[in-house]
């Protein structure tokens, strides 16, 4: 009896020690990769935006079963702390802006004058999903760890798999193909929140003022199967606006050329 | 801003050219806009309306006095852009009425500046007012009191004003005069005002302060939130306080003949006190672009069940007067068509109820919504669906709206009994 409750006591005391000793050890394993995903994402960011604030003209092209459908100009201002302000530049959109600012939306229709709050579902819905223009980041967003390598159209690649740690992220999860040789985005499948594949978005790089940088995106909507987009970033400068400009408020205003 | 009006076709056209070659001009410089170059974009609209009137309606005998139903098309040419501090919104129209010679309008309905001085941020001209959380009815729009739920609507009119705007990192308050100069005109819209307008952002809410103080009204105070609780529904309030209002309704059922058969007094002005409007509503929206809106109000300055009863009874007793030795039919006619005034006040229903089902094809061309406004009130209500289509330039849209209810109730009195439109618009 005495030796089985002094095995009982050993044991214990084993699990206690390990659990002292092993949690720790564990979490230390954990942040070193989070820190390793978080240093891949930002370089993976670089590629997209390589500044903290600034003005990206981007426009987007839709095709409907291969062939041109539409074609929408954007000009998106970028500031740190998730916030952006979407101006719609094409001849029938004219006037119309949308902000986010973290999980929070409003759209502004010319015609009345009048920021619109909207919610995420809306703002998913609009046209090319301007979500897809104004997210410029990885690395603000998203969590996650290295889920092995693949090859994609002859790149070896960095498999992560992502997960949005802010609730207005338009993709929950994302998993995302680096180049292994210098973490340029080659691919990333984007999910929704029921966990389908939204959309698989490749990404095209060109040598913008003497620096490899993102071109084209095209995104494959995999829900509407004979759907795909283009993103191309025309110009990114480092033109930055002040906080007045992201005030819902401020949407009446025009002091910016739309 | 001054509304031109020219009647000659010769110059419209002329009018109408030398505005296409500046719209022209404008495009091809909009092509390399930067922040602070001009940058413009010009819209042709064309859209045609049929309209079916009510001819046992009880206010028949006026309808010829009207514009009720008359509506043919309307050609419309818009120039939208800035220049440096200076934004425009131009609109030149063409509109032709059954019975009428077709007529033009030229309007600047925007034209100010944005400006900030010494850290201070000014706006000066004419300018869209338009405020409020709501769709259907807005109480808190009490500068431009635009008119919700129009088929096929013109472009609104801005409100000549000055305003002083302050922006913080969570909210903003502006001063606004607005028509300056101006005491009180022949319509709300147009009296001279001041206000102040509040705005707050409170987490995942939107809250909205307004004071404003009128001639007509004294002081007015409203309050309005908006709120998006998850990822698919938005909720939102709207509340205003007058300290007086006022409601155009039918003369007393004991007035005279004489004051029957006057066009000028078929109508009167009847003084509320403190009167209150308020709505509540919201918004659902689905992933596969399907949106819900439900919306509940209560005006205290619409006409009340009883003064559309009235009007019914009133009309009775001037049809009734038809043809007596003594009364001409003119005036009859003329007093009858000045009583459907009545319908030109902003909300119908004092107590009103709208559900809008609504589809967008996701990331596509179609639209479409049906939706459905109930007068408690009364019993009247107005069906409307409408379609619309959006090309890379062109858009396409169509809409059928049909009123009824009970015999008294202010719906189903209009004359009109369904309207339909179809309009196409190309965008440069």
């Amino acid at each position: 009896m005495f030796k089985r409750i002094a095995l009982l006591s050993l044991a214990a005391i084993s699990l206690a020690a390990l659990c002292i000793l092993g949690i720790p050890l564990c979490g230390q394993v954990m942040a070193a990769e989070d820190a390793k995903v978080k240093a891949l994402l930002k370089q993976a960011d670089a590629y997209r935006l390589a500044m903290e604030s600034g003005r990206v003209e981007t426009e987007v092209r839709t095709f409907r079963a291969g062939v041109l459908d539409k074609t929408r100009l954007y000009a998106v201002y970028l500031k740190p702390g998730h916030r952006s302000l979407v101006l719609f530049r094409t001849a029938t959109e004219r006037g119309q802006k949308m902000l986010m600012l973290g999980d929070d939306y409003w759209l502004m229709m010319p015609s009345s004058q009048r920021p619109l709050r909207i919610t995420a579902m809306q703002k998913l819905l609009g046209e090319a999903s301007t979500g897809d223009v104004a997210t410029m980041t990885w690395g603000e967003d998203y969590d996650g760890r290295q889920v092995g390598e693949e090859t994609i159209d002859g790149v070896p690649c960095l498999k992560l798999d992502l997960v949005g740690q802010r609730k207005g992220v338009s993709y929950p999860r994302i998993v995302l193909y680096l180049a292994k040789k210098d973490h340029h985005p080659v691919q990333a499948e984007l999910y929704v929140a029921s966990d389908k594949l939204a959309k698989l978005a490749r990404f095209q790089l060109g040598t913008v003022d003497g620096r490899k940088q993102v071109t084209v995106m095209t995104l494959i909507d995999h829900l509407q199967k004979e759907r795909s987009t283009e993103v191309h970033y025309l110009s990114r400068t480092d033109k930055t606006l002040s906080d007045d400009y992201f005030n819902p408020a401020f949407l009446v205003r025009a002091d910016l050329t739309q | 801003m001054k509304r031109l009006r020219f009647t000659a076709p010769s110059c419209q056209r002329r009018l109408l050219h030398c505005l296409a070659g500046l719209l022209t001009a404008s495009a091809t410089l909009s092509a390399g806009a930067e922040d602070g170059a001009p940058d413009f974009g010009w819209t042709s609209r064309l859209v045609g309306e049929g309209h079916e009137l009510r001819r046992d309606s009880p206010l028949a005998a006026g309808l010829g006095l009207t514009d009720f139903g008359r509506d043919r098309y309307r050609i419309e040419q818009e120039l939208r852009g800035r220049v440096g501090p200076l934004s425009l919104l131009l609109t030149a129209t063409e509109s032709g009425q059954e019975g009428v010679k077709p007529s033009g309008r030229f309007v600047a309905n925007e034209a100010y500046a944005d400006l900030s001085l010494g850290g201070q941020r000014f706006s000066v001209g004419k300018k869209m007012l338009s405020g409020d959380v709501a769709y259907a009815f807005r109480p808190l729009d009490v500068l431009q009191r635009e008119s919700r739920l129009q088929l096929a609507a013109p472009q609104l009119e801005g409100i000549p004003m000055l305003s002083w705007d302050n922006f913080t990192a969570d909210g903003a308050w502006s001063l606004v005069i607005a028509n300056p100069g101006h005491q009180r005109r022949g319509e709300a819209r147009e009296d001279g005002s001041v206000a102040l307008k509040i705005y707050r952002r409170v987490g995942a809410a939107d809250l909205h302060g307004v004071l404003r103080n009128s001639n007509r009204y004294g002081l007015e105070l409203g309050a309005a939130a908006s709120m998006v609780p998850s990822d698919a529904l938005e909720l939102h309030a709207s509340a205003l306080l007058q300290r007086r209002g006022e409601r155009q309704v039918p003369l007393a059922d004991g007035a005279s003949v004489a004051q029957l058969l006057s066009a000028d007094s078929a109508l009167v002005t009847e003084a509320i006190a403190t009167p209150r409007k308020v709505l509540v509503g919201g918004t659902w929206t689905s992933a596969e672009g399907y949106s819900l809106l439900g919306e509940f109000w209560w005006d205290g300055t619409t006409p009340t069940p009883a003064d559309w009863q009235r009007l019914v009874r009133q009309a009775a007793r001037r049809a009734a007067l038809s043809g007596l030795p003594g009364v001409p039919a003119a005036a009859v006619a003329g007093a009858t068509a000045a009583s459907t005034r009545m319908f030109d006040q902003g909300n119908l229903a004092q107590r009103g109820l709208l559900a809008r089902l609504a589809w967008s094809e996701p990331g596509g061309a179609w639209s479409a919504s049906v939706d459905v406004l109930k007068s408690l009130g009364d019993g009247g209500w107005t069906l409307t669906t409408a379609l619309a289509w959006q090309g890379e330039r062109l858009r396409f849209d169509a809409g059928l709206r049909r009123y009824g209810g009970p015999a008294d109730a202010a719906y189903r009195l209009l004359p009109e009994r369904a309207a339909a439109f179809v309009g196409i618009s190309l965008a440069y």
